[in-house]
């Protein structure tokens, strides 16, 4: 498998002011192919929301070679977006000023805007919702807007950060749904993050768990689960023994 | 068992029949006592002088409402209130659209560079400390006793509070915002426009609000101790002619100038919070 996106010795240290140096990562080798949706999983502090940053051109790398495409990574782009956990909607844009965003930062005019923003709200079921502001959402129809916002620019990649854990457990599997739907249909390249195990071996190609900080590459596992993946798959034993194995890998990262 | 069902049942009823009326006259009640009071103390103040026999002398220093009524209406009505009412509120809207362009601009880089922050700190902090006032004597030499000098003094009356309100406002921007339009390729300026003056709005406000208070200070202040014209020049010459009407005149002026800008504020400030969760009992 040709890697689209590579990442080979990257090593980053916070160093903030009046406390110790923090190591996030080190020496963190990743591969993603075209395409694929590869899931993270990693004890809290992992480093793992550091390198979706590092990716999305918000933090350098004090070390390290990082491709897309085969070119080096310089700075943000509008190849990559990022669907935040917390949603990060601007509270005084309505929905669709919140979708269109990138766009407008693009310099795009606004006709321009909204012939890209009206599907995209169409495909995430907002349709009416347009003039509204955040605080008038609740948390699923928040993140909607959110992906739909990372959406807009038409990115190749789409980095994930636990987009879904403020979320209730009902409407976390219904995101999960949609995601892969837009997913499949889309043919997005996805860096999933997550602390739910479940949640990432339902949605993905590949899952990644990592050491405790500094983060590192612990063990990769393939997810064969046939697509479309549907609810049922996560009750069936092949599911559940990759939750285990995973979760034997991850525990001994972990600290309470 | 019998009792607790009765007691619900005289709550609920109680609530039921006692709340519309109530919830009329819990709404009326502020407005129509405030109203009330005003219009006591109006007619006290009308009548008692007729009733208690004042000397001549005595009767130098008092008015009534109904005297400070006709000359106001006397004073617009001849016009010769325009010239000094116009140069006080040019003194105050320039130097209060000055601050406002100085010190909105200025706040906002200072809250965003550790560098200007770290430069400019000390001035703003012995500036701020220092009342305002005191430099006075200094600007009537330096700019003499017309609008300029009024323009100065409003300006640095009404930038500390603009300036001191952004920066804290700048300040408290939201990080995972900033990283949002970032990652959308933001430039500073971009950051700023989208995330860092729209978060800090509610601070800019109620600097402005603060602001305009400190202008209005500085208007009268300027034009009691030294300047050519104005509302507070009118009102010191007609104190030193016992002329008490005119001088409640031009009270009469700065008061409803000031109510009238903390009004055009507030209709800013919920024109600005549209976005923001309706308070329970907002508008």
């Amino acid at each position: 498998m040709q890697a689209y996106i590579s990442g080979r010795n990257v090593n980053l240290t916070f160093r903030p002011p009046n406390r110790g140096p923090v190591r996030a990562l080190q020496n963190f080798d990743i591969d993603i192919g075209e395409g694929e949706f590869l899931s993270i999983v990693g004890p809290s502090g992992c480093g793992k929301s550091t390198f979706l940053n590092v990716l999305l051109g918000l933090i350098k790398p004090d070390s390290g070679d990082i491709r897309m495409d085969g070119k080096p990574l310089a700075g943000p782009g509008t190849d990559r977006a990022m669907v935040f956990q917390e949603f990060g909607l601007l509270p005084w844009r309505t929905v669709q000023a919140n979708v269109e965003l990138g766009l407008e930062l693009k310099g795009m005019s606004s006709d321009t805007r909204r012939e890209v923003s009206q599907p995209l709200i169409e495909m995430i079921g907002l349709s009416g919702f347009e003039g509204h502001f955040p605080h008038e959402l609740s948390g699923g129809m928040k993140q909607r807007v959110g992906l739909a916002r990372a959406l807009a620019t038409d990115p190749n990649v789409l980095l994930m950060d636990e987009p879904f854990a403020a979320l209730d457990a009902q409407t976390r599997d219904l995101m999960q749904v949609e995601l892969l739907r837009i997913w499949q249909t889309a043919k997005k390249t996805v860096l999933f993050v997550t602390h739910q195990i479940e949640e990432a071996i339902y949605l993905s190609d590949r899952v990644m768990v990592m050491t405790k900080r500094p983060g590192r590459a612990k063990k990769i596992f393939k997810i064969d689960l046939p697509r479309p993946r549907d609810y049922e798959m996560r009750v069936t034993p092949e599911f559940n023994e990759l939750k285990l194995q995973i979760w034997n890998e991850l525990k001994d990262e972990i600290t309470v | 068992m019998t009792d607790i069902r009765a007691l619900e049942a005289d709550i609920a009823q109680a609530a039921d029949s006692g709340a519309p009326g109530r919830s009329a006259w819990y709404r009326l009640e502020p407005a129509i006592l405030g109203t009330a009071s005003i219009a006591v103390l109006l007619v006290l103040w009308e009548v008692l002088p007729r009733l208690i026999t004042m000397s001549a002398g005595t009767k130098l220093f008092f008015t009534t409402p109904t005297q400070i009524a006709g000359t106001l209406w006397r004073l617009f009505a001849t016009g010769t209130i325009w010239t000094p009412l116009g140069v006080s509120a040019s003194g105050f809207a320039l130097g209060l659209g000055l601050s406002i362009v100085v010190g909105l601009p200025l706040g906002v880089l200072i809250g965003r560079s550790r560098t200007l922050n770290a430069m400019l700190d000390p001035f703003i902090t012995a500036f701020n400390a220092t009342p305002r006032l005191v430099f006075l004597p200094l600007l009537m030499l330096w700019f003499g006793l017309g609008l300029e000098m009024k323009i100065v003094i409003v300006f640095i009356g009404a930038l500390f509070p603009i300036l001191i309100n952004t920066y804290e406002g700048v300040r408290n921007a939201d990080k995972t915002l900033i990283n949002v339009v970032r990652s959308f390729g933001a430039s500073e300026w971009d950051v700023a426009r989208l995330v860092v003056v729209p978060n800090a709005m509610p601070y800019i406000v109620a600097g402005l609000r603060l602001a305009i208070g400190r202008a209005v200070l500085g208007v009268v202040v300027a034009e009691f101790f030294g300047s050519e014209s104005g509302l507070g020049v009118m009102m010191v010459q007609a104190a030193g002619r016992y002329q008490v009407d005119v001088v409640f005149s031009g009270l009469i002026v700065f008061a409803a100038l000031s109510l009238a800008m903390t009004a055009m504020v507030q209709v800013l400030e919920s024109r600005l919070s549209r976005w923001r969760p309706q308070r329970a009992g907002g508008e």
